[in-house]
């Protein structure tokens, strides 16, 4: 699957264990799907949660990065004497150093820089970091280093880039590989046979992921021996990308994650700056904290990359789509990355004639990293304001003309059937919610002040599966401790996986500890990332925990003398339904007790063949816009979302609405501004790069959840939720914008300026 | 990260004068815009004079006629001040639309009408003009937030919500100084870039905003303030609109039409004063009224906007008080 590829860069994955005897689907559940608070609640409002960025260790020094202040340039000379003169500081590593060579940006089987390179090709890009007894001793040292730079000329967008001439990003054409081109039927064809064509460009804007902790470690030696604190997604990925560039065994790289402040994809693999901590810890013998000033991750932990984006629909007069087309260019950064943003186009409605193509390109700026649905917002952004388009050209609802076109295969993956298809009925419940029909009755009128709805839908192409490989211990009171490797990236993964722990074995959530996201103590897992920790981490923690259940029934029926079958776990006893008399608490289980623990190991079984598992989701947005100042206000925003079996309803509620406003920040605020003149990014904090605040945000905010499991797909019927909560957001304002004004905005974001400018004369 | 700094409360105005008038020293009243300065090197101080100890700089008093709003005064409270609610309803609302619940409780009154250009430039890494550079960096670059009125050489937007109004009010400020008191319209407590680049106020070092004093209008002035932001909360106007308007039902006898976020200082405009002076205020009038408090712009590459926000905010805010 085409964006798999992005979750995964730390090389090949193990092979997945021999998963466990599958499980049979819960016919009732007592824990999971109730609405629990967070099992780490009390500590994250508290603030006794300690993330990477809280670490303190004895003799610890604090370490900064000196980046280049030009989007190209060659490093002439760099002079780390006068920084090393000053008070405090105990290191200083420059382009020379040993270490600076260790290869970067590996991709197309190179490595495309190197840890500290001379060439800079954007703004941010690593010269040289500084170790010292204080953050302020840090700061004066990195204004002390004297570099000397010869700087580039360079291009900032799509467009700069592949204009003759261009300065090329490296060597070569600044295109990212070929572009990618993917054909079914004849697409000729089905625009000539088309009632009703229609054709537009759209742009959205470069995004930053922003996320609340700042990228950045805590790295010790002991020995050869290296530990990391790091706010990560994925700790297995960072150790093995630490460990190649270090040239260490994996086993002697223990990467701790725990607690982190956000990540929506900035933090799937290991920076640059975990390495550089960790040579300054290696020449100083000293534990070294590197965290990222605000600025810096604004310009080099990674963005949610421009796209420009054509899109060409063709339809019957009944509506049924006949041909799609859709061509996407979009700007990698300074490294290989993708741009990719058509893959959805090509699945999300029934179309026999379809073309998609997908271009990348350099640019002399921070490479993209994927950002919550790498590509999918993008898309949802073109197709879906080309749907409604076509809807308005048709005289359809553009509900209805969804409806006509809702694929029943996966026409891009051999036409095989979607295991649970929600699509239609996220389309469906969430219109009912929402109240589509009336509200899209009302009539916008002629006011300066206009209401109007729209709708959007999506898919999340991507489901997850193995590896994933999770312990349950249950001691001998009858509490229990799950061990996972999985991160919990604020989405409330640690208290979903507690549930079903705490299902199979019948006991309350507050019986049982979560150990996760560490390399040195806890199971290998991939990163949480792609919407798919749930659906691949869940199964595993539930066959572990089955495992434990049914030694727990094997010691009770030879210590009760009866048959295992009989027996089962209710609120922590072993029961027989049939006869009451028969309870007895775990803890008086006498094999139990001899043994201290009972150890259960589950894996995660392959993915089913011949079907595809994929989220759905359709959201609907109601907007007020002032035509004359071109002000947008969001009034209210239904999400209806099909993720399989829902694991707790609170934290899928604030999974969905987190990823509404993510989407309202695309379509109405949100925009990496790069100056033309100098190259340098002009809104690099948070004041000037404009997140959506509390006031941005309808109170009237409501998620219909589907919650409809998938039995085929996993023992516990999960599927994603991160991503598809927040793909289709910002298309369904723009049709919302649309429907109240007649204006259709094609650049995100939505501002005043670009309203008024698409609005031109059509103001009334 | 903010440089070393020593920090000194002086207990009396003469005091605060005397160590603010020595080099390097930087006044120190909520702080939230000078911390921010600081940790970005947008300006340098080895003092900060903190102006904490000085009560008489505090509170808001109704006096023979006139508000006094000392500098001391948050902005929450001029928001809140049932004074102000009551006779001068566009301050109230000024002053609860600048930034965040937060800066509002925390920010003065006096730092915010001596707050530094937000221009993303000035902010940023690029040594300008007004920060000792050869170039205003937002002519050729960037600039759909700058100023499309008074922008010579230097092209920032006045950034505050309550300059606008109390220019439009017709408030004094009173300042101290080492060479003593002196009292001069809020208007004119702004400079233009083209009179002088490297200051944003007329005052001189070791002089101090002390006070706001707001006559209060005669009965039958209406007030309000409007602004377009980027977003709901936490921003500066793109562009806004401060009325003050004297007369009798629909008709208007005297205006006072001041805009935010599209010039260097509060920018009157005087053409649509004029034009709505013995006005009724017809839909037909408030258009031409944002006629011509959009005349004479002139927008740079990306601001053009910023013209027609003009035009329909003056209209808008104009009807908005018939």
């Amino acid at each position: 699957m085409d964006n798999s590829g992005t979750y995964f860069v730390a090389g090949a994955l193990p092979e997945a264990a021999t998963p466990t005897e599958p499980l049979p689907p819960w016919t009732s559940t007592r824990v999971v799907g109730a609405r629990l608070p967070r099992v780490d609640a009390y500590e994250r409002v508290s603030g006794t949660a300690v993330y990477p960025i809280d670490v303190v260790l004895p003799e610890m020094l604090y370490a900064g990065i000196l980046r280049c202040p030009h989007p190209h340039a060659r490093v002439r000379r760099v002079d780390l004497s006068p920084a090393l003169a000053l008070p405090g500081v105990r290191a200083a590593i420059g382009p020379d150093s040993p270490g600076a060579d260790i290869p970067w940006y590996r991709a197309q089987g190179r490595a495309w820089s190197r840890l500290l390179d001379r060439h800079c090709r954007h703004q941010g890009e690593e010269v040289a970091a500084v170790a010292a007894e204080t953050p302020y001793q840090v700061a004066d040292a990195l204004k002390a280093i004297a570099v000397e730079y010869e700087v580039l000329p360079f291009v900032l967008d799509e467009e700069q880039a592949t204009a003759p001439g261009a300065p090329p990003v490296h060597e070569g054409s600044n295109r990212v590989g070929e572009p990618a081109v993917y054909e079914r039927g004849d697409v000729a064809a089905g625009l000539a046979a088309a009632a009703v064509v229609v054709e537009r460009t759209f742009r959205t804007a470069c995004e930053l992921h922003a996320p609340m902790e700042v990228h950045g470690s805590v790295v010790r030696w002991d020995g050869n021996r290296l530990t990391v604190w790091d706010t990560t997604q994925g700790v297995f990925a960072v150790q093995a990308e630490v460990a190649r560039a270090l040239g260490l065994p994996l086993a002697h790289v223990r990467v701790i994650g725990h607690y982190m402040g956000g990540g929506f994809g900035a933090k799937l693999e290991a920076g640059k700056y975990t390495v550089l901590a960790a040579l300054l810890a290696r020449a100083t013998g000293r534990p070294v904290k590197l965290f990222l000033p605000r600025e810096d991750t604004f310009l080099a932990t990674g963005n949610r990359p421009a796209n420009r984006l054509t899109v060409k629909l063709g339809a019957a007069r009944d509506g049924t789509l006949t041909a799609l087309e859709i061509t996407s260019l979009g700007a990698a950064g300074a490294y290989p990355a993708s741009a990719a943003a058509t893959f959805m186009a090509t699945e999300l409605y029934a179309c026999p004639n379809v073309r998609a193509r997908d271009e990348t390109v350099f640019i002399h700026a921070g490479r993209a990293r994927p950002m919550r649905a790498p590509g999918y917002p993008q898309c949802a952004w073109a197709l879906e304001q080309a749907m409604d388009e076509l809807a308005g050209k048709l005289g359809m609802d553009p509900l209805a003309l969804r409806l006509k076109n809702v694929p029943r295969t996966a026409q891009r993956r051999g036409n095989l059937p979607y295991s649970t298809a929600g699509l239609e009925e996220c389309l469906r419940r969430g219109a009912e919610a929402f109240g589509w029909e009336r509200a899209r009755r009302a009539r916008p009128g002629r006011a300066t002040i206009r209401r109007g709805v729209g709708m959007a839908a999506c898919f999340w192409g991507f489901s997850g599966g193995p590896p994933s490989t999770a312990i349950v211990k249950l001691f001998s009171d009858g509490s229990a401790t799950l061990t996972m490797g999985a991160s919990d990236i604020g989405t409330g993964t640690k208290t979903v996986m507690a549930m079903v722990a705490a299902e199979e074995l019948a006991i309350p959530v507050e019986r049982i500890a979560v150990e996760h996201a560490d390399t040195g103590t806890t199971p290998y897992a991939t990163p949480s990332g792609g919407s798919k920790t749930v659906p691949t981490d869940s199964p595993a923690v539930r066959a572990a925990a089955a495992a434990v259940r049914r030694q727990v029934l094997e010691l009770a029926a030879a210590q009760l003398q009866r048959p295992v079958e009989e027996l089962t776990l209710r609120e922590g006893r072993v029961v027989t339904p049939a006869d009451p008399s028969v309870s007895l608490p775990m803890s008086a289980l006498e094999g139990l007790q001899r043994q201290g623990v009972l150890v259960g190991v589950g894996t995660r079984a392959p993915n089913p063949e011949g079907t595809v598992t994929i989220p759905f989701a359709a959201h609907f947005a109601e907007v007020e816009v002032n035509t004359a100042t071109g002000e947008v206000r969001v009034l209210r925003v239904v999400a209806a979302q099909d993720s399989g079996r829902v694991l707790n309803r609170l934290t899928f509620d604030n999974q969905t609405l987190g990823g509404v406003v993510m989407g309202l920040g695309f379509a109405l605020t949100e925009e990496r501004v790069l100056d033309p003149a100098t190259g340098r990014m002009v809104n690099a904090n948070l004041h000037d790069y404009k997140l959506p605040t509390m006031l941005d945000v309808p109170v009237e905010m409501a998620c219909v959840a589907i919650d409809r499991p998938d039995e085929a797909f996993n023992s516990t019927g999960t599927k994603g939720l991160g991503e598809p909560a927040t793909i289709p957001t910002a298309a369904a304002v723009a049709n919302a914008i649309f429907h109240a004004t007649g204006v259709r905005v094609t650049d995100a974001p939505i501002t005043p300026a670009r309203f008024l400018a698409a609005a031109g004369g059509k103001r009334g | 990260m903010l440089p070393h700094v020593r920090h000194v409360r002086p207990a009396t105005l003469g005091e605060a004068v005397r160590l603010a008038a020595a080099p390097g020293a930087v006044v120190h009243a909520g702080g939230t815009d000078l911390l921010g300065c600081l940790r970005d090197g947008v300006c340098r101080a080895d003092t900060l004079v903190s102006l904490a100890g000085l009560a008489e700089l505090r509170g808001i008093q109704e006096e023979r006629g006139k508000l006094r709003l000392g500098a001391l005064a948050t902005v929450a409270e001029v928001a809140a001040h049932p004074v102000v609610r009551r006779l001068l309803p566009g301050l109230a609302q000024a002053a609860a639309v600048v930034g965040s619940p937060q800066l509002r409780h925390q920010g003065t009154v006096g730092g915010n009408l001596c707050q530094k250009p937000r221009c993303w430039y000035y902010r940023g890494p690029f040594h300008c003009l007004r920060k000792g550079g050869d170039t205003c960096y937002a002519v050729a670059g960037d600039n759909r937030y700058h100023a499309i009125f008074g922008g010579e050489s230097c092209y920032y937007v006045h950034p505050s919500d309550l300059a606008p109004m109390l220019v439009a009010l017709g408030a004094l400020a009173r300042l101290a100084g080492p060479a003593g008191g002196r009292v001069v319209p809020l208007e004119k407590f702004y400079v233009l870039p083209e009179e002088d680049f490297t200051h944003e106020t007329v005052l001189q070092p070791g002089e101090l905003l002390t006070e706001v004093v707001v006559p209060l209008p005669p009965a039958g002035t209406r007030t309000a303030y409007r602004k377009v932001g980027p977003r709901a909360a936490w921003d500066f106007a793109l562009a806004g609109v401060a009325l003050a308007l004297a007369g009798e039902g629909g008709k208007v006898r005297t205006a006072q039409v001041v805009l935010a976020g599209v010039a260097p200082v509060p920018w009157r405009a005087t053409a649509a004063e004029k034009l709505l002076a013995e006005q009724s205020l017809t839909p037909a009038v408030a258009a031409r009224a944002g006629e011509a408090a959009a005349g004479g712009a002139r927008p740079l590459a990306g601001n053009a906007y910023k013209v027609e926000l003009v035009r329909q905010l003056v209209r808008e805010a104009l009807l908005a008080l018939v």
